[in-house]
């Protein structure tokens, strides 16, 4: 069946996202892809979004609803974070994203992960999914990608993992959901929040294991023949 | 999936659930209310979230229980909240009793059923004031009810039979503990969006007592079980 290139469909971001806690703050992960149709708008998309210097969001759905609940949550925030005279609360934060998802919930189609670090609760993950429920849990998954990974996170998560385990763990599922989602795709990012600070990281997938039926890559069949490059001057 | 006639009215429309919850099961005993969930949030056919807690006390003589829109159910939470916090305010000794918070919970969903914006949740209400004990049930479309025992969704089908036959006046804890675990556990076998992660919560006048969460045995011994096509090859 010969799809037409759809270019005025809604930006979707197919996307996977993940939000993992550990003893110590807060992992974050997400996909690059943001689809229009079947068309791939950008492949190096960030879809982590900062909403106080340490609180973060994973946005999923719909490219423009989520970027435009993003802005006025920072907005709104940062106003908080003024009048409060200290950093706003993970809590907070969530339950901001919330009120917006659940007051507009006929508008719009954006699904969330608030995840961050404050020194009261420490590091903390909150799902914000359609309809605008709040759900706080020690790792949230979400994003079409997401369905892959169910079984996955049922088996390899664990309480009490190192911030080394908690980026492997969200690193590999990401990946994972890749392999299987066409919605999702490009590179992996991760963010990871404590009480230090916040660290962004960036991992192209030739820094990513190989699941099934995946093959190195090479740039040429040439250099996989073993023969010599034809001469350059 | 917002049409124009939604974006350029001043109403909003009936809504589709996302993140629901499942049956609620409650009954009356010696001492007070017992009221039962499960702690599941489901999202269309997948399980998604197995740690939710649908039932929760309100002031000092009630328990609410929901199915339905989980987020519709926080939102009640936050009125319930401040329904409290203003009867506390008047600092008169009184406190508002269960029939009370059904009767606000009540004319709260018939209201938004009237508006064509309905909070998408069947709420049970339970509890037990100056010795007088209470158990209602009010949907998203306003129906309401007060009754010996009362049940959400598929419960309504699956476990009111079994409490017509087996619920009597002056149900010990015990009795009524196994009472409400023989419903959960039919709702497990035959509800597809029940999750083996119960919670049950009793409220009797010296308050409300919300037990830990626990999982159900389950039983699949039988010959017939095991070795369905025995007589009939081919057959399912």
């Amino acid at each position: 069946m010969d799809q037409k290139m759809d270019f005025n469909a809604p930006h979707s971001m197919g996307t996977t996202i993940i939000g993992v806690t550990y003893n110590g703050g807060v992992v974050l992960g997400a996909d690059s892809r943001t689809s229009t149709g079947v068309y791939v708008a950008n492949r190096a998309s960030d879809k982590i979004t900062k909403l106080t210097d340490n609180v973060y969001v994973c946005r999923s759905g719909s490219a423009a609803d989520s970027q435009v609940v993003s802005d006025y949550v920072t907005y709104f925030l940062h106003q908080h974070t003024i009048q409060l005279g200290q950093p706003a609360t993970v809590k907070v934060a969530a339950n901001l994203v919330r009120l917006l998802s659940y007051n507009n919930k006929n508008f719009l189609e954006t699904g969330l992960i608030v995840g961050g670090w404050d020194k009261y609760e420490g590091g903390q993950i909150y799902g914000v999914p359609l309809g605008g429920t709040i759900v706080q849990q020690p790792f949230a998954i979400g994003g079409s990608g997401s369905s892959y990974l169910y079984g996955f996170f049922d088996q390899a998560w664990k309480e009490g993992m190192t911030k080394e385990e908690a980026e492997d763990l969200v690193k590999k599922a990401v990946s994972l959901a890749i392999a299987r989602d066409g919605a999702s795709g490009g590179v992996v990012r991760t963010v990871i929040i404590n009480s230090e600070g916040v660290t962004r990281n960036f991992y192209p997938g030739d820094q990513l294991p190989l699941w099934h039926e995946e093959l190195e890559p090479h740039n040429s069949l040439l250099d996989i023949l073993g023969a010599p490059e034809p001469m350059n001057i | 999936m917002a049409s124009n006639s939604d974006l350029v009215s001043d109403t909003q429309r009936t809504l589709y659930p996302y993140v629901t919850g499942t049956s609620v099961v409650a009954l009356k005993y010696k001492d007070g209310i017992l009221m039962a969930a499960d702690m599941g949030g489901s999202y269309g056919s997948t399980l998604r979230y197995k740690s939710i807690d649908r039932l929760k006390p309100i002031g000092k003589h009630s328990l609410l229980g929901a199915s339905g829109e989980i987020s519709d159910f926080q939102e009640i939470l936050h009125y319930l909240d401040e329904l409290i916090l203003y009867d506390n305010m008047w600092d008169d000794g009184n406190s508002l009793g269960p029939k009370e918070v059904h009767n606000y919970l009540t004319q709260v969903m018939y209201n938004r059923r009237n508006k064509f914006n309905p909070l998408w949740n069947a709420l049970v209400l339970g509890g037990v004031k100056n010795g007088q004990k209470y158990l209602g049930m009010v949907n998203m479309i306003g129906i309401n009810f007060e009754d010996n025992h009362v049940a959400t969704g598929l419960g309504n089908h699956l476990t009111r039979p079994i409490l017509r036959d087996e619920w009597h006046e002056n149900l010990t804890f015990e009795e009524g503990v196994k009472l409400l675990e023989k419903c959960m556990r039919v709702l497990l076998y035959r509800d597809r969006s029940a999750v083996n992660k119960i919670q049950i919560s009793k409220i009797t006048e010296e308050g409300a007592t919300l037990f830990p969460p626990y999982s159900l045995k389950t039983y699949w011994e039988f010959t017939a079980f095991k070795n369905p096509t025995v007589g009939a090859e081919g057959s399912w």
